[in-house]
């Protein structure tokens, strides 16, 4: 982080990954390295055009690189899906609170993700593949619109296998490619497809509004108290630093006391899922 | 330390006071003060001001719109030249405690520290009141009790003349020979006049129902679901003057573009919460779509979340908002109904 925190360090577009037709993963070279903790998120900049905030995917063990997982889905995401290796970008962080791993050892972990919010969640995971014996247990349960809106297929998936993680992915509409299971990702949620153990166990949802809902709403249901369920927000962040006013939820800036919060601090605030 | 001055002396210390330094001041335009350059103090153009300016104090260190340099650009933000203010109020003195808390927490914001150091600040009592104001309503006064470097009070037999940091009291023994020591007599007065004022003010706010000690944190959070929002906000056309002359708002947006065409720069501006899009993601989600919830929001803000975050509300009651407003939306109206429906 710069001394002047609304700077950026300059990088560099390393390589370009196409996930599916509208989210791409980029690789991306900082002049100086960043090193951050899975959860916290970075301000990406393309010089000129504007800036978003964004989680990295990549493991919060490598400091010099970082990838970056980014769906199009406004003017900037639009812009920076144009970018090609070479291109130069400012990434300012790393910023935010993390996953508060220490918090997690000796637990079973449930995450739940939906659509492009596996991105942070690829992160978390590295995090937690760093001392995995730590963990009592790692449950993941994907879900994604269809079959080609899954992201890391194959890459992860071999790291998961190696992990001996208790995997399952969902699809809310199949094609004849998917063999596996067909609904909301709360559906790989119910009894029979997923055995967890919610009074020894924490549960950390990351997706688009909708899904945060229902996930959260489902994992409550599954026994997981207010404060072992974590959810990272996506809030309108400009400045990142709790100044500048935009993503407010109650008290709290999710940029400065998020984006991951315990469900148990947020859950009295009012329209935390729009 | 307080002195004492008389009122032929008092050009020759504020001459004294902007001599080496950039000056902003208050000059009367119709029946409004406004906040002004100038080249030194003029006794015929100038005024130390009956009441606030139009414009708030804020704008000098948080600046409606901020060049921050290139994107990657670290170097230290310059000091530059002094800045003396002739004529502050205590609404705006006292707001600047919302954005030391805001911009001086850590992370620090380099460009406000240093605009907040190079700017001296002297104060005035008020001596006459607009008739928005209620400063009294929000425990607040219309006189400064701290946050100045200098402040003058007028009297009938001259001005208190008191300082109220090391700066200010640096300033004060450099023009010595202009000052003696306040005597008991003009202090009297002083605290007289100022006790007078605040009466005004409480009566002013007390027409519109307003008065200290009423808990609008209370009301304002009991009122999220009432309907008061969906009227007050039909007259709203989302301009965000209320934002942008508020005393103590300090919403900005951060954005880059190129700089006289040329290179990408990035520059910091004042945003409004009023905005359709102020909290908008991409995507299109939008925790705030209806103008009734960003109205509610932006009082949730001052008397609710300053509440809960620094102990205070981030209201001095300066009242500019109300004679801003496009719809005629007057602060203390919507405060009063919170009020009432508690």
């Amino acid at each position: 982080m710069k001394s002047d925190p609304y700077k950026a360090v300059a990088a560099k577009v390393e390589s370009v990954v196409d996930e599916t037709p509208t989210i791409k993963t980029f690789r991306f070279k900082p002049v100086e390295p960043i090193p951050f903790k899975a959860g916290q998120f970075v301000e990406l900049s393309v010089p000129g055009y504007g800036e978003a905030p964004f989680t990295p995917s990549s493991s919060p063990a490598i400091s010099d690189h970082m990838e970056i997982t980014i769906m199009r889905a406004g003017t900037l995401t639009e812009r920076i899906h144009t970018l090609k290796a070479g291109d130069d970008v400012g990434i300012r962080g790393p910023l935010g609170q993390p996953y508060p791993l220490d918090k997690y050892k000796g637990k079973e972990v449930l995450i739940v993700g939906g659509g492009v919010g596996l991105a942070p969640l690829r992160a978390l995971l590295f995090g937690l593949f760093q001392e995995i014996d730590a963990y009592k247990k790692i449950i993941l349960r994907y879900g994604a619109r269809t079959p080609s809106d899954l992201v890391y297929r194959d890459a992860v998936s071999k790291a998961w296998d190696k992990k001996q993680l208790d995997v399952m992915l969902s699809v809310d509409k199949r094609d004849e490619s998917w063999k596996g299971n067909e609904g909301v990702v709360t559906t790989i949620l119910e009894k029979g497809k997923l055995s967890c153990d919610p009074k020894n166990g924490v549960a950390v949802v990351c997706g688009p509004p909708i899904m945060m809902k229902f996930a959260t709403l489902k994992v409550l249901e599954l026994g997981y108290a207010p404060e072992n369920i974590y959810l990272s927000m996506e809030k309108n962040m400009s400045c990142g630093i709790g100044k500048c006013g935009h993503c407010r939820i109650g008290p709290y800036y999710a940029c400065k006391d998020g984006p991951v919060f315990a469900y148990a601090q947020i859950q009295n605030e009012s329209k935390i899922w729009d | 330390m307080a002195y004492k001055i008389t009122a032929e002396k008092l050009d020759a210390l504020l001459k004294a006071l902007c001599e080496g330094r950039k000056l902003i001041c208050l000059e009367q335009a119709n029946d409004q003060l406004h906040l002004v350059r100038a080249d030194g103090w003029s006794p015929e153009k100038h005024t130390l001001g009956a009441y606030r300016p139009v414009e708030p104090l804020k704008s000098l260190v948080f600046q409606p719109r901020e060049f921050l340099g290139s994107l990657t650009d670290d170097t230290e933000v310059a000091g530059g030249k002094e800045v003396i203010v002739v004529g502050a109020k205590n609404c705006d003195l006292s707001a600047l405690r919302i954005h030391d808390y805001v911009f001086l927490s850590d992370p620090v914001d380099p460009y406000y520290k240093a605009a907040r150091e190079r700017t001296i600040l002297v104060s005035c009592d008020c001596t006459d009141a607009r008739e928005v104001c209620f400063c009294t309503a929000v425990n607040e006064q219309p006189y400064a009790k701290k946050g100045f470097d200098v402040n003058l009070s007028e009297t009938s037999k001259g001005y208190v003349v008191e300082s109220g940091s090391e700066k200010g009291e640096k300033l004060l023994k450099s023009a010595g020979a202009l000052l003696e020591p306040a005597d008991e007599a003009i202090l009297k007065e002083r605290d007289q006049k100022r006790a007078d004022m605040a009466k005004k003010v409480a009566d002013l706010a007390a027409s519109k129902g307003l008065k200290a000690g009423q808990d609008y944190q209370a009301a304002i959070k009991k009122s999220e679901e009432s309907d008061l929002w969906d009227d007050f906000s039909k007259d709203c056309v989302e301009c965000g003057a209320c934002n942008y002359v508020c005393c103590t708002c300090h919403c900005f947006l951060l954005a880059d573009g190129m700089v006289e065409g040329k290179a990408p720069g990035r520059v910091k501006q004042w945003d409004s919460c009023l905005h359709l899009n102020f909290a908008r993601v991409a995507g299109g989600a939008n925790p705030r779509k209806h103008r009734s919830e960003r109205l509610h929001n932006r009082f949730d803000k001052k008397f609710n979340f300053f509440p809960q975050v620094l102990k205070t509300y981030a209201c001095d009651g300066c009242g500019r908002c109300a004679e801003a407003c496009t719809g005629k939306i007057d602060i203390r109206d919507v405060l009063k109904r919170a009020l009432d429906e508690v």
